[in-house]
């Protein structure tokens, strides 16, 4: 046996060893990596991809950061869910794509990354004798203007018990009032009479210098539990920084003198995305930077409400729906592995039964050199940069495909040395004519599998639903590379062992059928 | 040595014959896009209580989804796939089943916007042209060597439409009868065959240019038959055991996968036909030895 064969005998069984020791177990962090990482079709989970819509006249610098605090703002709204590794990445320049492993409840997701999380404060408006100004006044008024006209901005009526916006007063840019919806679209005024219309007139509250008070001056909110003689009521603490702290004891400084208690015009409107939770009266003139909302709300509610305080408003609106939603459960995602596994083993069976019949010795070789292939390769996905490869169903589909696609290289082979070996030549001969020969027509037929891979990647990178595509041909394109060396050098290497034994003699090993 | 080449017409008139057919069925019947193609939802549902396929397409017609698609998958489950509904009209659409036929588990649920359908669309037709372009492209490459590179590469290429014919012929008629739609494991397939039944062809040609440089027979057609004869083994038994990893695929991971499945199945059956068969062949007639038809 030449002493280079020796070498690369050895260099095998290390790498092999090396393989195996990455690949086992396969759901525990190896060599510091965690372990073989799983796509949500497998994991189960939720996929959604939004788009941003800008406000009207912003800068493509500005889009950039806006883009990128409302994925900070997303990333923290989630991070208190304790979801595993959840992605949140922007697609294009205007997508944002959430992928949330494990977490199920679809229209949870939705909600937590649509609501934009805008708090603002305000106060009901006083007419010139300082007498609250209800919706009704508005309706019965012939007078074309607000009655409050030092605050031109939108007036809103809300639903007394839901807290629901009905309509909002706006004023266009000629001056005219307009009764429009939370989405800007006209509203019928006959309408509006039909329902209740004693409904007061909010509006910003804004500090003396004309700065609206929203939750941006905000540095702290937490969830409470109050208890008090009427049992158990949740709220929530929250902190103001200095600003904002001067801005709100100069409001509730001017609320707390503005009607007694109990009456409409000394309430703050508390407005979370033109929603009311709640209006509590004012009790004192200064309030030192802290405060507490109450509502009616569970203390799950004020928990969610918190969070949703704490990690601010997102910069940007996200269109609903999303344009693109998927969602797997866990269940669906462990049945796809297991019969992934199922395939996987028996096609790896049966392809080695039928290299073994058909090639007998030669058969046997390539088997292994199949084993060692497989453990290969799922070496490499967990050692892929970038944290491995993310296996999706259609991933292990592609990988099993290799499976069947990796002896291709050896049947080549060895119908070669078949053919030297029927010529006459000597094993080893055989052996060496038979790679060589067929070496340009494997280089060629992988060549064109790997274009295939290469414009499939294209594809998934490019399209939302990408998961399926962008796994398969990943793994697709690992399964040939790693075909070409195992089937290669592998098995040209346990073939050599053989050269110049007894058993080189006997060519009834190497091929099943005379020609 | 068996002769392939003087069969050449009844070969020929097959794969011709089975082409006529999945041409028609195309045309006539034509591809149905999945809801990543032509927007919309789709679900998987199971029910505690057993229920017929029949009785859930007439209740989601009442409920107003007329046009609803309803496939049974593994485990009893049904794939349900509709126009894009809102969050409340699923909602909505969940509670009206769960009153009709008890207890409801939803086990998937995708929806795509018009807007990705169409960028899906036109990416997936990108990738479909490009893949065509880059298989021309390695033609003129792999047979740059060869004394007439334009049959070779112009025979291939009829192998490889073949191939792409057949699949979508096929996938017209399953349409049709099992209510199969297209989606992007489809066109997956179809790029995975495109890159992969062409070696069959490749390894053929490789050999017909050895033998023809060995100078085995000035007659081109007995070179054309060893050389077919020769890779015969090769090409069926590669064929086979890829067969039997998309068998195995097919038989454990089903409904999933099918499409993808499916088009291997066929695309491999058909390539290899093409390219161990209709190429060479093709060759031969075009190099002047005729149609070969005998009465």
């Amino acid at each position: 046996m030449p002493r280079r064969n020796v070498l690369v005998l050895i260099t095998i069984i290390i790498i092999f060893v090396l393989a195996a020791l990455v690949v086992f177990p396969v759901n525990q962090g190896v060599l510091g990596k965690k372990g073989v990482r799983l796509g949500l079709d497998l994991v189960g989970g939720i996929h959604l991809v939004y788009q941003v819509q800008f406000p009207a006249g912003v800068g493509e610098l500005d889009k950039n950061k806006d883009m990128d605090r409302a994925i900070a703002t997303i990333q923290s709204r989630i991070d208190k869910y304790g979801v595993v590794e959840p992605v949140i990445q922007k697609q294009g320049s205007d997508r944002i794509l959430i992928q949330l492993p494990g977490f199920t409840d679809l229209e949870e997701a939705k909600k937590l990354a649509e609501q934009t999380g805008f708090l603002e404060f305000r106060e009901v408006e006083l007419d010139k004798d300082g007498k609250p100004v209800y919706l009704r006044d508005y309706l019965n008024s012939d007078k074309p203007d607000f009655f409050n006209k030092k605050e031109a901005g939108s007036r809103e009526f809300v639903n007394g018990e839901t807290g629901n916006p009905i309509v909002f007063l706006n004023k266009d840019k000629d001056g005219v009032l307009k009764y429009v919806d939370e989405g800007g679209k006209p509203v019928d005024v006959d309408k509006l009479r039909q329902g209740s219309t004693n409904l007061p007139s909010w509006i910003s509250g804004r500090g003396d210098d004309g700065i609206q008070l929203t939750g941006s001056f905000l540095t702290k909110a937490e969830a409470n539990v109050n208890t008090s003689a009427k049992g158990a009521e949740a709220s929530i603490g929250i902190e103001w920084n200095a600003q904002g702290a001067t801005i709100f004891d100069q409001i509730a400084r001017r609320l707390y003198n503005a009607g007694p208690y109990g009456t409409v015009q000394r309430a703050l409107g508390i407005f979370l995305d033109n929603r009311m939770i709640s209006s509590p009266q004012i009790l004192e003139q200064s309030y030192g930077g802290k405060g507490s909302i109450t509502g009616n709300f569970t203390l799950d509610e004020a928990e969610k409400l918190a969070n949703l305080l704490q990690s601010g408003a997102l910069p940007v609106a996200l269109q609903k729906p999303p344009l693109y939603q998927g969602k797997v459960t866990p269940t669906l995602g462990a049945d796809f592995i297991d019969r992934s596994v199922k395939a996987g083993l028996i096609g790896l069976l049966i392809i080695m039964l039928f290299m073994i019949v058909y090639y007998r010795l030669p058969g046997v070789l390539a088997s292994l050199a199949l084993i060692f292939y497989a453990v290969i390769i799922l070496a490499l996905f967990k050692l892929w940069p970038g944290g491995g490869v993310t296996l999706t169903l259609a991933g292990l589909g592609g990988f099993i495909l290799s499976l069947g696609m990796a002896v291709d290289a050896n049947v080549l082979i060895f119908e070669r040395m078949k053919e030297e070996l029927w010529t006459g030549r000597t094993l080893g001969a055989a052996i060496d004519a038979g790679f060589d020969r067929a070496w340009s027509a494997i280089r060629d037929s992988n060549l064109t599998t790997f274009i295939a891979c290469g414009i499939l990647y294209w594809l998934g990178k490019n399209v939302v639903a990408s998961g399926p595509v962008m796994g398969f041909a990943l793994t697709l394109f690992i399964g040939v590379a790693v075909s070409m060396f195992t089937a290669i050098t592998v098995t040209r290497t346990f073939l050599h062992l053989f050269v110049g034994t007894n058993l080189a003699q006997k060519t009834s090993l190497f091929s099943a059928f005379k020609r | 040595m068996i002769d392939i080449v003087s069969k050449r017409f009844w070969l020929l008139s097959l794969s011709g014959v089975v082409l006529v057919i999945c041409i028609v069925a195309a045309v006539v019947l034509g591809l149905k896009p999945a809801v990543e193609f032509k927007s919309g939802s789709m679900m998987t549902v199971s029910f505690a209580q057993p229920v017929e396929q029949a009785q859930l397409k007439q209740e989601l017609a009442n409920l107003g989804h007329a046009n609803a698609l309803v496939q049974r998958t593994e485990g009893g489950s049904f794939l349900i796939r509709v126009r894009e509904l809102s969050g409340d009209e699923k909602v909505q659409l969940e509670k009206d089943l769960a009153d009709k036929f008890g207890q409801i588990t939803e086990n998937q649920f995708f929806s795509v916007s018009p807007l990705i359908a169409t960028e899906t669309v036109q990416n997936a037709g990108i990738a479909v042209a490009a893949s065509l372009v880059g298989m021309l492209l390695y033609i003129a490459w792999a047979f740059r060597r060869i004394s007439k590179p334009f049959r070779y590469g112009i025979c291939a290429i009829i192998a490889l439409l073949h191939d792409v014919v057949i699949i979508v012929g096929v996938f017209a008629i399953l349409g049709t009868i099992l209510g199969w739609e297209i989606d992007l494991l489809f066109v997956t397939g179809v790029l995975a065959i495109v890159g992969y039944a062409i070696n069959n062809a490749i390894v053929v040609f490789d050999r017909i240019r050895e033998n023809a440089r060995r100078g085995i027979s000035s007659d081109f057609s007995v070179v054309v038959n060893s050389s077919m004869v020769q890779t015969l083994t090769r090409s069926l038994n590669t064929s086979i055991t890829t067969i039997f990893a998309v068998l195995a695929l097919m038989l454990f991971v089903g409904s999933s996968l099918q499409n993808l499945t499916m088009v291997l199945l066929v695309g491999i059956v058909a390539g290899t036909f093409s390219s161990v068969f209709v190429a060479p062949l093709l060759l031969v007639v075009w190099e002047g030895a005729g149609w070969g038809w005998k009465r």
